[in-house]
């Protein structure tokens, strides 16, 4: 339980566009041990989709690397990725476009088995239906749902499906993008509950994407704040939430909109202006032109410090 | 014209609305017995799930349901006292964009990509105001871009060169130049990110505090509610399950057990808990009447009277509550 | 054949996808008066040798020649005497077939090309897409009367003619299909479980992206029915005395002035063919946008 799971070092991944090279993710670190929840938190540019993609390979990284169980998944050939694919899977935000429209439930459950089957070893054809039934019991989805289409199920069904894909190959960590955002706020806390169960019953490790911050705190036991594909923050569930210390991580929390009325008259910290761009970005901090907190300095370098155990921030003049 | 104008309490009111659609398939009963009333300066949410009926009743307001498959089959919709059944399109031509205006969730599909920002802005405010010169309709639409936080210098740009947020506050921009008395805003900050959505619901208040318009906000984010309207309306297979301001519905213990289901199984930011409490069941299907109570098979408290009788509105100091758990206290009086 | 099976209602939100294509093309009265048509037609060409034997496609018989439809000559006799309906129906066969084999040669073939351009993307899409719009640069009638001429007539060297000159459409919709659905989450997911390429373009990308490929093909149909029937009216591709509806028209044009029938029977097999075909495509193309109006 001292090793992580999963490791990502130093990851970078650039996208060259026709007006020059766009930083997606800017070297990021981040662990995740084994039955642990890793948040990733931003809005929209900052990379944490992409971070997440490229942790799979999906998506090519620049450079970095990303250990599995100690070892650059990041450099192993097509053969010796096989071998390892089936403990790193991904669950998918848009409930409409993550499942093949023309194949049944079963089949979509199915097909993982039939890939993986077909390459390393043999599984017989009534292993799989019964691993199949387990895993649609396992998520919720009654039997009789078999033979029907991803366009007769409701949205949170639907992740139910997508949620099954992924574990019908018994893996070990998990790239949640996210996946409650498209979901009814009744049906979210459904799939929060079943995510948070399957992980204590099968050690499941998750890297769970999203910008919803209350989602993020309930799911997660560390977080990482991003912007613009850099880290801003990295602490314990707890901690990020309690004591906030970059100037960013404090203007989102301040901007959640709650029930609670009597934070309603609360202090408001508005961030001016909008995200700049990605494309050839300036040195330094990225948050630096909307941060009413910026100097000289900040946009002269941009790192990540630890100023208490686990908890790492490249600036604390957020705190309170 | 001629007649005089009653000086109605209530800029908008609806009376027990029905809207329904009517498919190849099935009739699909959006809104069943809705009723609602705003007053003037008024910002009201309508909170419910998908496939509430929230976005039909703003579209049923502005008679802008799909022509062939949308129908009003009964009730009533005033405006400033007009009944707005049965007024023909001409009249609501001149009611949409400049006394009631509404705005959609997706700002990328709301303006149209081949004219320019300025344009579309100049557009609406010519189609109500031909009369002024166009130096002062520019004047008027330079003004309106400063207010929305957007350049004029950007006037000439294209929607696609503007981010999400700033496509939203043109969008507002086009909606608030007639100076509309009402703002209908279906989910306009859905698709933003929570540090833009605070800033659009920043300027959407201090707009309406500057225009005096009412806003009738509809979301299913109990927060944005809370924040932003003085009252909410909590919409259910399409009708209104319990309606008061901010402080009595999220403040107060008695609550519909919709409602309260809604804010249980939201994960909250001040508390630690284990795991959620999500609402059991399924959203009513909008294709079968129910009998009784539309969400007694989804609710904690369902009683036997819940299944057979349809619960009857019960009022409190303003608050109202469309449940059999408060016939008692009625009754009591 | 599910098109003539009875369905019991279900609510419409029960069908697949497949069947509900199948459904809203039932209800298309056009469509599936195309159906018919087309049918009739393929029947009749099939049941030519219980109609009239083979012989008589070459049978001259100068004696009855330019005789008009009559008893015992359903559909006259041409100049030299030959029974016409048996040179329609075998003919048929022959435009028939050949207006088959050159879509499906063409839509195969686009496939490949269209469907690795879109799926690799890079410089595999700049390489198969460069020759596809050398062939797009010339007129497909130009190219398909220069490759006859330079290789003679002939069925088989028509196909290939007239199916060059269609590869290029459908590579190019086969590529731009790929291109929107290689992006969907569903082929990420694959791509996650170690889907090879292959295995996705085939199973994922090209059962989606079928539908309005399906439709262009079947209208494009019609447009190579009429090609075939052009060059054999110019004499090129399918020679007199080989039967085939354009050379039929062709080889008559000096009598259709006094002996209309001659141009106006074999005329009709065309239209009506290429009607029914396209009037098929047609409700194929509505069955397959869910937002038509049934």
């Amino acid at each position: 339980m001292n090793e992580p799971l999963v490791e990502g070092v130093n990851l970078c991944k650039y996208f060259k566009t026709p007006r020059g090279l766009l930083h997606a993710v800017e070297d990021v670190n981040f662990r995740i041990y084994e039955g642990k929840t890793l948040g990733v938190v931003g809005e929209s540019g900052c990379g944490k989709s992409t971070l997440g993609r490229t942790v799979l390979r999906l998506q090519q990284a620049t450079s970095g690397s990303v250990l599995y169980k100690g070892e650059d998944i990041l450099k192993f050939s097509k053969h010796e990725m096989h071998k390892v694919q089936r403990n790193m899977q991904m669950i998918f935000q848009d409930p409409y476009s993550s499942l093949d429209p023309r194949m049944s439930i079963r089949g979509l459950i199915t097909e993982p088995l039939q890939v993986i089957g077909g390459r390393t070893q043999s599984i017989s054809s009534e292993a799989i239906k019964e691993k199949v039934d387990a895993i649609m019991e396992m998520c919720g989805l009654p039997s009789h749902y078999s033979n029907l289409y991803p366009h007769e199920l409701d949205g949170g069904m639907r992740q139910r499906v997508g949620l099954a894909r992924s574990m019908v190959l018994d893996p070990k960590f998990i790239v949640c993008d996210e996946p409650v955002s498209a979901l009814d706020v009744s049906i979210q806390a459904q799939i929060l509950n079943l995510l948070m169960d399957l992980q204590e019953q099968h050690s499941l490790s998750y890297m769970f994407i999203t910008h919803d911050l209350a989602v993020v705190k309930h799911i997660s036991d560390a977080i990482m704040v991003m912007y613009m594909g850099q880290v801003v923050e990295y602490a314990p569930s707890k901690v990020l939430f309690d004591n906030p210390m970059h100037p960013y991580t404090r203007a989102l929390l301040n901007s959640i909109p709650t029930i609670d009325l009597a934070r309603r008259n609360r202090e408001r910290i508005t961030i001016r202006g909008e995200v700049s761009s990605p494309i050839n970005p300036a040195p330094g901090c990225r948050f630096a032109p909307r941060c009413p907190y910026a100097t000289e300095a900040c946009k002269v370098s941009h790192k990540l410090e630890e100023v208490a155990p686990g908890h790492l921030v490249s600036c604390t003049k957020g705190a309170r | 014209m001629t007649e005089k104008k009653k000086e109605s309490e209530y800029l908008l009111e609806v009376k027990d609305l029905h809207v329904q659609y009517n498919t190849d398939d099935a009739i699909v009963y959006a809104v069943n017995g809705l009723n609602l009333s705003l007053k003037r300066g008024e910002k009201l949410g309508l909170v419910g799930e998908t496939g509430a009926g929230k976005t039909t009743l703003a579209l049923s307001i502005l008679q802008l349901l799909p022509k062939r498959v949308g129908q009003i089959a009964s009730g009533s919709i005033k405006y400033q006292g007009e009944e707005l059944l049965g007024k023909p399109d001409s009249y609501m031509l001149g009611l949409r964009g400049r006394r009631i205006s509404m705005i959609f969730q997706d700002p990328m599909t709301s303006l149209n990509p081949t004219k320019s920002v300025g344009d579309q802005v100049f557009e609406v405010l010519h189609l109500h105001f031909p009369n002024l010169s166009k130096a002062e309709k520019e004047a008027k639409v330079d003004q309106m871009l400063q207010m929305v936080g957007i350049p004029s210098s950007r006037k000439g740009e294209y929607p696609h060169q503007f981010s999400g947020g700033m496509k939203q506050r043109i969008v507002i921009a086009m909606a608030l130049i007639a100076e509309p008395e009402l703002l209908l805003a279906d989910e306009p900050t859905t698709a933003l990110d929570v540090t833009i959505q605070a800033q659009i619901l920043e300027l959407m208040k201090r707009l309406k505090d500057e225009f005096n318009s009412a806003v009738v906000l509809i979301t299913h984010d109990l927060g944005v509610v809370a924040e932003f309207c003085d009252n909410v309306s909590v919409i259910y297979n399409g009708r209104v399950v319990e309606y008061g301001s901010v402080e009595k519905i999220f403040g107060s213990n008695a609550k519909h057990p919709y409602t309260e289901g809604l804010i249980n199984c939201l994960p909250s930011l001040a508390i630690d808990e284990a795991r959620l409490k999500p609402i059991g069941g399924h959203m009513v299907d909008p294709r079968h009447l129910i009998q009784g109570c539309c969400f007694a098979d989804r609710c904690q408290h369902c009683m036997p009277i819940c299944k057979t009788e349809p619960p009857v509105m019960h009022e409190k100091d303003g608050h109202m509550i469309l449940c059999h758990l408060y016939d008692k206290t009625e009754e009591a009086k | 054949m599910t098109l003539f099976k009875k369905k019991k209602k279900k609510s419409l939100s029960e069908y697949s996808t497949g069947e509900l294509i199948l459904f809203r093309f039932r209800k298309n009265k056009l469509a599936m008066i195309g159906v018919f048509m087309f049918l009739a037609v393929t029947l009749f060409i099939l049941a030519a040798p219980l109609i009239r034997p083979y012989s008589m496609v070459y049978k001259q018989d100068i004696v009855n020649k330019l005789q008009g439809p009559g008893e015992g000559r359903i559909f006259g006799t041409d100049e030299l005497g030959r029974d016409l309906l048996a040179r329609i129906l075998y003919g048929g066969r022959i435009s028939l077939f050949c207006s088959l084999a050159i879509i499906g040669i063409a839509f195969f073939t686009g496939a490949i090309i269209g469907g690795a351009a879109g799926y690799f993307g890079g410089k595999v899409d700049t390489f198969l897409m460069r020759i596809v719009d050398m062939l797009m640069s010339v007129p497909s009638a130009l190219l398909a009367m220069a490759i006859i001429t330079a290789l003679g007539n002939g069925v088989w060297k028509l196909v290939l003619a007239l199916s060059i000159g269609q590869i290029a459409r459908f590579a190019r919709m086969v590529r731009s299909s790929v291109l929107t659905l290689r992006n969907m989450e569903y082929v990420e997911a694959a791509k996650c479980f170690g889907s090879s390429s292959l295995r996705i373009i085939l199973k994922h990308i090209l059962p989606n992206g079928i539908g309005p490929i399906v439709v262009s093909a079947t209208l494009t149909l019609g447009a190579v029915i009429l090609s075939i029937s052009s060059m054999g009216y110019l004499g090129l591709g399918v020679a007199s005395p080989t039967p085939e509806w354009g050379t039929i028209i062709s080889e008559n044009k000096v009598n259709i002035q006094y002996y209309p029938y001659l141009g106006v029977i074999p005329g009709i097999c065309i239209m009506l063919t290429v009607m029914s075909v396209n009037f098929i495509g047609d409700g194929l193309r509505d069955a397959f946008d869910p937002k038509s109006k049934n």
